[in-house]
């Protein structure tokens, strides 16, 4: 099985990038309780401004200036969506929420298509070109940042979310609104601080995944995958996030590598949506998901 | 409460009746004599806009039982409608069987695969519910495209026309008919549905799933019920449009259209008869204004980008959403019920 070693390295890495758009949504959902189904989207134009601010027919700005400027751009572009749609939205029902982000995608897929209209760009290279090898397989140095970056990003966000201030802050408004504000929290900020975030955690996915992959308006589908992985995991689990990446990647990849030919060619994008429904129907709060008990 | 004043109601079925007033019956009739008599004078390119908005009307109707009545949110309604579109054209072009059992059986068909995957809303609800029928949507397009042997997968199938026995509607106007009257017959339906057992079953499942099960609603069947009946309009929206188009493939039911769906009815006003009605004439009559500004907005503001006439329409629908949900969360109904109030008691609004 020369092709197996392939199949799961490359399955792994592509689940972390699942992973790393999948934590963006867990903070939002965990915070502010808002299900933002505008993930590909945001990071589609994430992907799109690191292309405008580094290509050398754009900006053409040096990696250094222009990483950060990516991340003041998604940290702009949080701000404005929390404060413009989502602030006066607190406290409607489920369904207006879950709407108004399917509203924010559409915009943003009208701004992406209105500024950058040829739909296929290659991102100038980030790492070194030279592919490392483990036996058969051989994996990318984009690939190897990749997950890094999604560990890394996971054991921050982990301990801003136990120690800090804020990050405590952020798990008592989701459990009690009324009690926080009671506490004296400013309950406001910490919805745009968490959208912030999670729009800087979609950035950092758009730049990966694009320069793994160029940008292409698959990446919304990404998106799509990355709440398979949500629900995999759990809304409200940073360590299902993490943890149900890597499995969908690899089912993705594993399972549709030796199906492929077994059954028709392209099952592997059907794959992580049949998860989804295997999963509603068996365990729907998912791995790691907390399992509330209503009450009337 | 919307009576004029000194109208009563002495027995049941006056106060339920649709239509109360001698004004409102001869609004009535003057309405469907100027339906009825409109492929007379309009232009063809009107008409086949008329045709999609009756189409998609008896589609959101089906997503306003579900979604607004019983609360069930599903972004997959666009897969439902390829279900019951695909089951029409195959049926009809590749079995022969004749055009009304079709659409009859395609409605049939699209119910049962959406209680299928309404099965899930026993157990989850909101966001979970969200994405199981995107999920559903993705699925259901998935197989259109690679059953190649049935469906004709990414280059579509041409469809045959409409026809009744002998009779083949063939022209723009003819095909008005039976959109417009399948469309009455679906909205009578509707609103019966939504104001019996059923429907307020319904209603109490939206307001509190828990409560109503208290209550002696079994959810098992009132969920599923709702999934069929918001499924099985659809799948009649899917079977019409097939016949209508005469030609599909699956970019005619992409995500983004289900997204459409759910803002016309958020747009027209969730739980009301009227929402689907006003939903789908406001997005659609958008949408030809945008295609028709766009290209001229373009040519006389040369310093717009080369994207502009692409991406304008999902800006415009985007933000259009977004309004409404901000400004105006009832709806175009509740304005319209504000302003026959309003009307009502006019000059003295007191």
């Amino acid at each position: 099985m020369p092709e197996f070693l392939q199949f799961v390295v490359t399955g792994i890495t592509v689940g972390m990038v699942y992973s790393l758009i999948a934590l963006g949504f867990v903070l939002v959902w965990k915070s502010c309780g808002v299900a933002n189904l505008a993930l590909g989207q945001l990071t589609l134009i994430s992907a799109w401004f690191t292309y405008a601010m580094l290509d050398p027919s754009e900006a053409n700005l040096p990696i250094w200036l222009g990483l950060p400027l990516v991340v003041l751009f998604a940290i702009a572009m949080g701000w404005t969506i929390e404060r413009i749609v989502l602030r006066p939205l607190i406290a409607q029902p489920i369904l207006s929420l879950i709407t108004v982000t399917l509203g924010i995608s559409f915009f943003l897929e009208g701004v992406v298509t209105i500024v950058w209209p040829k739909s296929l760009a290659r991102l100038p290279r980030l790492f070194p070109q030279q592919p490392i090898s483990i036996g058969t397989a051989s994996i990318s140095y984009e690939s190897l940042w990749t997950v890094v970056i999604a560990l890394a990003l996971f054991g921050l966000l982990s301990l801003y979310f136990k120690y800090h201030r804020m990050g405590i802050a952020m798990r008592a408004t989701a459990d009690d609104q009324l009690a926080v504000q009671a506490c004296g929290v400013p309950v406001t900020r910490i919805f745009s601080g968490s959208w912030m975030l999670a729009c800087v955690l979609a950035a950092f996915g758009g730049v990966l995944v694009a320069s793994i992959g160029g940008i292409t308006p698959g990446l919304t589908q990404t998106g799509f995958k990355a709440f398979s992985v949500v629900i995999l995991g759990g809304l409200d689990s940073f360590l299902g996030a993490i943890v149900a990446g890597p499995i969908i990647g690899l089912a993705e990849n594993v399972g549709g590598g030796y199906l492929a030919p077994l059954t028709w060619p392209g099952v592997r994008e059907l794959i992580p949506f049949v998860i989804i429904i295997i999963v509603m129907f068996v365990k729907p709060y998912g791995l790691f998901g907390e399992h509330r008990i209503e009450r009337i | 409460m919307d009576l004029p004043a000194g109208t009563r109601n002495f027995s049941y079925a006056e106060d339920m009746a649709i239509f109360r007033t001698k004004t409102q019956w001869v609004l009535l009739f003057v309405f469907l004599a100027v339906l009825f008599t409109a492929p007379l004078y309009l232009a063809n390119y009107w008409l086949s806009v008329a045709n999609l908005i009756g189409i998609t009307i008896i589609a959101i109707t089906g997503l306003n039982l579900l979604t607004g009545y019983c609360g069930q949110l599903s972004i997959g309604h666009a897969g439902f409608i390829a279900v019951g579109a695909y089951t029409s054209a195959i049926l009809n072009s590749r079995f022969g069987v004749p055009f009304p059992l079709a659409l009859i059986s395609s409605g049939l068909v699209a119910g049962v695969v959406g209680m299928i995957f309404g099965i899930p809303s026993l157990r989850v609800k909101g966001f979970y519910l969200a994405i199981s029928t995107i999920a559903a949507q993705l699925i259901i397009i998935w197989v259109i495209n690679h059953w190649t042997e049935m469906t004709g997968g990414f280059d579509g199938m041409n469809v045959p026309y409409m026809s009744l026995g002998n009779l083949t509607f063939r022209s723009e106007g003819s095909q008005f008919y039976v959109i417009m009257v399948i469309a009455i017959v679906t909205l009578f339906l509707a609103k019966n549905i939504a104001r019996t057992r059923v429907g307020r079953a319904f209603i109490a499942v939206r307001d509190n799933d828990l409560a109503a099960e208290v209550m002696g609603i079994n959810l098992f069947r009132y969920k599923l019920l709702a999934f069929f009946f918001g499924c099985f309009f659809a799948g009649i929206a899917g079977s019409l449009l097939a016949h209508w188009m005469r030609f599909i493939n699956s970019e005619s039911f992409t995500f983004s259209s289900s997204v459409l769906f759910i803002g016309m009815i958020i747009i027209g006003g969730l739980g009301t008869t009227l929402g689907p009605i006003l939903g789908a004439i406001f997005i659609r009559l958008l949408d030809v204004g945008v295609t028709r500004l766009s290209p001229a907005l373009d040519k006389a503001l040369p310093g717009l980008p080369s994207g502009f006439t692409a991406g304008i329409s999902p800006l415009v629908f985007g933000l259009v959403i977004i309004l409404f949900l901000i400004f105006e969360p009832r709806g175009l109904a509740h304005r319209w019920t504000l302003f026959k109030s309003a009307y009502r008691l006019w000059p003295f609004s007191y």
